[in-house]
């Protein structure tokens, strides 16, 4: 209930929308009304024994403004109610947008994309309808049947019993039907996702497919669950089938019942012919309000957890918040200190557990470490993405507590392992931390990434599209132009993940390059896969399980002779390999 | 049904391409035309899978429309001929009669109601099902060369929404029919029972049909912009919530804000301007319905008075003008709906129209279990017309040899491997395995006895089971877990929460790409082809995962044909053979001490690219 309340009260900030919505209802249904009675009153003014030709002109004129102004009033209801409900779906969205971009690092790690986006979709859709069917089309329909229950009984209180009877029986039956339904359309859902799926990955994975000759397969699979999806949806058309025949047919049979009886007090003179035709009209204006409000009820039961899921995501607290009285973050000089931290999403099972570092301006710090051993984490420490359980992290110092959100990752530039790439141009993808830059200044970061002759060489230039159906990116030039994306902010402070591995010669070359251009004069964490990365860093640290287990220079490390020398040598004979299918013009190395 | 669908609700369209975004570009919503014979004879060819139950269909909506035009009339016989006359007679009429007549009609509409629908659903549903099997199998049957040019967002939009969409253009043309049906049953009911009035009735139904031709054009517009704008809307979503991390490293918050509040509005006001002109109809078409009405109660009132109409006639007219504006206003809305689906059904038939490229020989014979002698004798090969891939190929591998396949990219290592596995046919010049042309066996059967690892690995999303076996059921739980462990992804998956009943992500996004990639290499190896096929099969994963199979590699090798392209040269110094491949000819063979002997390409490729590392170290 509450939940129902929290949408009625985001409507009401359009009161004077609902209003007008519920006036129009209210006057469209007097008019709906009126003429059943207006046309009972015709038929007994006609069969009288004198008729005025003007009266029937009257009646004539009187019933076509009544169906004009149904029409107008049905319009505003119409118009009212749809776009009160747009409007606050409209509102949604933008919250729910807001929200979800500024909830930190560890509320996206836990959620799926597709469930948020369903959320957005189908949960917000059924919010809407909510507005539409439950706030004004039920109050139409209560209405309708009041009224109509009102004008027959005025009439006859027998005949309005016998013809109105079976209205609550319907409802109920109906209701009991829709809830039977909505469980089947989940199935239908569940099984069209499925379905889609199988359809996915055998388009996604054709070569595959083609490799195993599983062609035979993945028709049986797809066949399997199309047979199945097929079989639920008759269910539920069958279902829906019954309960609309149903309902039609009970009014159906009411009309017999009112010209039964009805018919036999016009014999015998208790009812005029005009009012036994003024019931039958008003039983068959019923007929669709009733069968609507099985959906009006359904509509309520939809909203419920259909809200539940929407503010759900509205009232989430981000982890990380700003803390009030947050100062501006000026730049730094760039020294960082992480002291005494533990992290973890549980208090229990830490990912970084006790890591003390002490990292001076300017400085380059390789950070070496198996999948998982907390490499990440501590690096998405400084720019906040994530809050330490216990201990802080310093910048220059000072707490990053202390500072604005926006003004502290104005100062960290992060290049992270999986490029993501926006749908837009490669001027706007690098220009993403700050639109509008001037293409000179593009031009000179994309050279420090070692990626400006490529673009150039390209028939649009800095204008190519890239994204999903824009020209397709090589692994190493995805990430240079990350790298380029990054400088463009100048941060003092510098995030990389260096991460490719076997990439051709020539191209872990320029990566290289761009690597070394971008570290000078910035205080930077190198998240390293390269030893030669690696031997560069003025400070290594080697970490297992969330703890740092070595540290120092690579001199120093490699003396020791314990972890850091085992992954160097391992590592080293690896890379010593010679790489042999480069290309051999090394002026347009990633051509395909 | 007054007030059934005349809002724009987008939901239907917003269901189906559901969480994952739009698939449907703003072209797939172009409109067709209206009627397209060749489709609809098409369409109609599925139905005729299923004719039991389309006639049986087509028999419950003629009853059904005979009983729907029999209700007026029944109430017309009762006022007329049972009630009227006995009015303070105190005869009794027949009025019993009339009730059960009236109840057996009653219950023959309800009948054939119901039947009607689910006769519909059946012939609809088994239609969608045939269609989609059918586009699916057709999909297998199609070269990988047809979806290297073929985007999977386009192939999916085809399954997904143009099938619905023809669905409904079946149940449409159905419902059509019925509304086709009922408006001549209900005219020819009104002409019968009085003539004059039915024209005075019908005076105002050409202004109703201009109004809504007029009208749909502007639907149809308001339509596809609010489709637009929902698209944009879900997109931008979509790309903020895949690209939070980015969003937040750089700030972009309130700009992203801004302008996704721009494409929020924008649909808003596509709604709200749908809402005011679309429904501006309504009260046109109600001051028609009030015009006619009026007109009956007028005249026919006065013919009533006069005695020349009987007054039953009055009521059944007006209970069937409610009835007959109902099925002129489906037709209408009906309208915007065909042109999408004829569309629709032009884009499904034209995929169905693709001709599979690779067909076995009618006379094609199952392959005998590979020894594993491959030869390729005059071989040439072509993508495209004029530009030749490969260019008199000759080779012979002996059975149990591992050659590895070395040259710059595009130099025609991957199309070898392709012809062999008949991915495609040679242009030219034959392809053999144990001296067989494998032209003339069926493709399953050979290609079953090889296996490939190609570069992307690939997932499903089943179990780790399901995806080791994948489609060799009969592979043993044991020969999962010793391919998974020759590979070393074992000791990961045990470790996963269910183990190897843990069921991979759509994605496999739970692994990184080095463990989705050993998973794919286990599923090679439990296979236990005959012929095994890496395709550079270590080039996107990370240092660990290329470490494990370099590692599991010197195994597997063994006791099988294998072809290799890799470019390690600790993989490729060990082979029996090396190809040297360039501009679609092999220019060098041989071993790898033979080939740097022999100081030509192979020994410059080498020498090349260990003096750039160097370089770069």
């Amino acid at each position: 209930m509450d939940i129902l309340i929290r949408i009625l009260s985001i409507a009401l900030e359009n009161k004077w929308r609902l209003v007008a919505g519920y006036v129009s209802m209210i006057f469209s249904v007097l008019a709906t009304l009126a003429i059943p009675t207006l046309l009972g009153l015709a038929v007994d003014e006609m069969l009288s024994d004198y008729v005025n030709r003007e009266t029937l002109v009257w009646m004539a004129v009187i019933l076509f403004v009544l169906c004009l102004l149904r029409g107008l009033f049905d319009y505003g209801r119409i118009y009212f109610t749809d776009t009160l409900s747009q409007m606050v779906t409209y509102k949604l969205r933008n919250l729910l947008y807001d929200k979800w971009q500024n909830l930190s690092f560890a509320y996206h790690d836990q959620e799926h994309t597709g469930d948020l986006m369903s959320r957005a979709t189908a949960d917000i859709e059924s919010m809407r309808r909510f507005i539409n069917l439950g706030m004004v089309r039920s109050l139409h329909i209560l209405f309708m049947i009041v009224v109509v229950a009102i004008l027959m009984i005025r009439i006859d209180l027998f005949l309005a019993m016998v013809s109105l009877i079976f209205v609550p029986v319907l409802i109920i039956r109906a209701t009991t039907i829709i809830y039977k339904l909505r469980l089947l359309w989940a199935k239908v859902q569940e099984v069209t996702g499925e379905l889609i799926t199988i359809l996915q990955e055998n388009l996604s994975g054709i070569p595959v497919v083609k490799a195993f000759a599983a062609e035979e397969y993945e028709k049986g699979k797809f066949s399997v669950k199309a047979e199945e999806l097929s079989d639920i949806t008759f269910a539920s058309n069958k279902l829906e089938a019954s309960n609309s025949s149903t309902t039609t047919f009970f009014f159906t049979l009411g009309i017999g019942i009112i010209l039964y009886f009805g018919g036999s007090r016009v014999i015998n003179g208790s009812l005029t012919i005009g009012q036994l035709t003024e019931f039958i009209f008003l039983l068959n204006i019923l007929n669709f309000p009733i069968r609507m409000s099985a959906w009006i009820i359904n509509s309520y039961s939809r909203a419920i957890p259909a809200g539940e899921r929407v503010f759900e995501v509205i009232d989430s607290p981000s982890p990380v918040i700003e803390k009030p009285g947050a100062k501006i973050m000026e730049r730094p000089s760039g020294d960082v200190h992480f002291s005494n931290i533990k992290f973890g999403y549980k208090d229990s099972d830490y990912v970084l557990d006790g890591i003390d570092l002490s990292v001076k301006s300017g400085q380059v710090t390789a950070i070496l470490g198996a999948p998982g051993s907390g490499k990440s984490s501590l690096v998405h420490l400084v720019s906040r993405f994530y809050d330490p359980n216990k201990g802080s992290v310093l910048i220059d110092g000072i707490d990053v507590n202390s500072y604005t959100l926006a003004s502290l990752r104005k100062n960290i530039g992060i290049v992270a392992q999986d490029i993501f790439l926006f749908a837009a141009t490669i001027r706007q993808n690098i220009s993403y931390g700050m639109e509008g830059a001037d293409l000179s200044d593009i031009r000179a970061v994309s050279e420090i990434a070692q990626l400006d002759d490529y673009i150039q060489s390209l028939p649009d230039g800095y204008d190519t599209w890239v994204g999903e159906r824009g020209a397709t990116l090589s692994g190493g030039q995805r990430q240079r132009l990350a790298i380029a994306r990054t400088l463009l902010m100048d941060p003092p402070i510098l995030v990389l993940d260096d991460s490719t591995s076997s990439v051709d010669v020539e191209t872990e070359f320029r990566i290289r390059e761009a690597m070394r251009n971008v570290m000078k004069n910035r205080t930077t964490f190198v998240i390293a896969h390269r030893l030669s990365t690696v031997r560069d860093a003025d400070y290594i640290i080697v970490m297992d399980k969330g703890k740092i287990i070595e540290e120092g220079n690579h001199e120093t490390l490699y003396g020791l002779g314990g972890a850091y020398k085992d992954i160097y040598d391992y590592q080293h004979d690896f890379e010593s390999d010679v790489i042999l299918d480069a290309s051999l013009n090394p002026a347009s190395p990633e051509e395909v | 049904m007054r007030q059934g669908g005349m809002g724009f609700s987008v939901s239907g369209a917003q269901q189906r391409t559901g969480g994952g975004g739009s698939l449907v570009s703003s072209s797939e919503d172009e409109l067709g035309r209206v009627y397209d014979g060749q489709v609809v004879i098409r369409l109609f060819s599925y139905v005729g899978l299923y004719r039991g139950w389309a006639l049986f269909s087509l028999a419950a909506v003629l009853v059904y429309t005979a009983a729907t035009v029999c209700i007026p009339v029944i109430v017309k016989w009762g006022i007329d001929s049972n009630i009227q006359p006995f009015i303070g007679t105190g005869k009794t009429s027949n009025l019993g009669l009339v009730i059960v007549v009236f109840a057996i009609t009653s219950v023959v509409h309800y009948v054939s109601n119901y039947l009607q629908f689910v006769g519909i659903s059946k012939v609809g549903q088994g239609i969608l099902y045939s269609m989609r099997t059918q586009l699916f199998n057709h999909l297998q049957s199609l070269s990988p060369s047809f979806f290297a040019r073929t985007e999977v967002g386009r192939i999916m939009s085809r399954v997904q929404n143009d099938i619905l969409q023809l669905q409904e253009t079946f149940s449409l043309l159905v419902l059509t029919l019925a509304d086709v049906l009922s408006l001549v049953g209900i005219i020819s009911m009104m002409m019968i029972m009085s003539w004059k009035l039915s024209l005075l009735t019908f005076a105002v139904l050409p202004i109703l049909v201009l109004l809504m031709a007029f009208w749909q054009k502007f639907a149809k517009r308001s339509f596809v912009r609010i489709r637009t704008a929902i698209a944009m809307v879900n997109g931008a979503l979509q790309e903020n919530l895949a690209g939070v991390r980015v969003v937040q490293s750089f700030n972009r918050q309130s700009l992203n804000l801004s302008r996704f509040d721009g494409l929020n509005r924008e649909h808003l006001n596509a709604n709200i301007q749908a809402s005011m002109y679309s429904g501006g109809v309504q009260p046109l078409v109600e001051g028609l319905t009030g015009i006619s009405m009026g007109f009956v109660i007028l005249v026919g009132g006065w013919w009533v008075y006069n005695g020349t109409l009987e007054v039953g006639v009055l009521v059944a007219f007006i209970l069937f003008i409610q009835r007959f504006f109902d099925p002129i206003r489906n037709l209408t809305m009906q309208y915007t709906q065909l042109q999408r689906s004829m569309a629709s059904g032009v884009r499904i038939f034209q995929l169905l129209d693709v001709k599979p490229e690779i067909e076995d020989k009618p006379d094609a014979e199952d392959m005998p279990l590979i020894e594993g002698d491959v030869k390729f004798k005059g071989v040439n090969f072509h993508y495209i017309e004029g530009i030749p891939v490969l260019e008199n190929v000759d080779f012979s591998v002996g059975k149990g040899q591992t050659i590895a396949l070395v040259g710059p990219t595009g130099a025609g290592k991957s199309t070898i491997i392709n012809l062999m596995s008949r991915f495609y046919d040679v242009i030219d010049g034959t392809v053999e395995i144990d001296g067989i042309n494998i032209k003339d066996v069926k493709r399953e059967s050979l290609v079953t006895q090889m296996s490939m690892v190609l570069q992307q690995p690939y997932l499903i999303s089943d179990t780790v089971w399901e995806n080791i076996r994948y489609c060799h059921q009969e592979v043993s739980d044991e020969s999962v877990i010793e391919s998974a462990k020759l590979v070393g992804i074992h000791d990961f998956i045990i470790g996963l929460e269910h183990g190897y009943d843990t069921v991979l992500d759509e994605r496999g996004s739970n692994l990184s790409i080095g463990q989705r990639q050993l998973i794919s290499f286990a599923r090679a190896i439990a296979a236990n082809p005959r012929i095994l096929v890496l395709d550079e099969a270590t080039s996107n994963v990370d240092t660990y995962s290329d470490i494990m199979i370099q590692q599991a590699l010197q195994k597997v090798l063994k006791d099988r044909t294998a072809f290799v392209i890799a470019h390690r040269l600790s993989t490729i110094r060990n082979v029996d053979k090396i190809f040297v491949i360039n501009h679609g000819s092999i220019i060098e063979s041989g071993t790898h001490e033979e080939l740097i002997n022999a100081g030509g390409f192979y020994f410059h490729l080498n020498k090349i690219n260990a003096s750039l590392q160097a370089g770069s170290d």
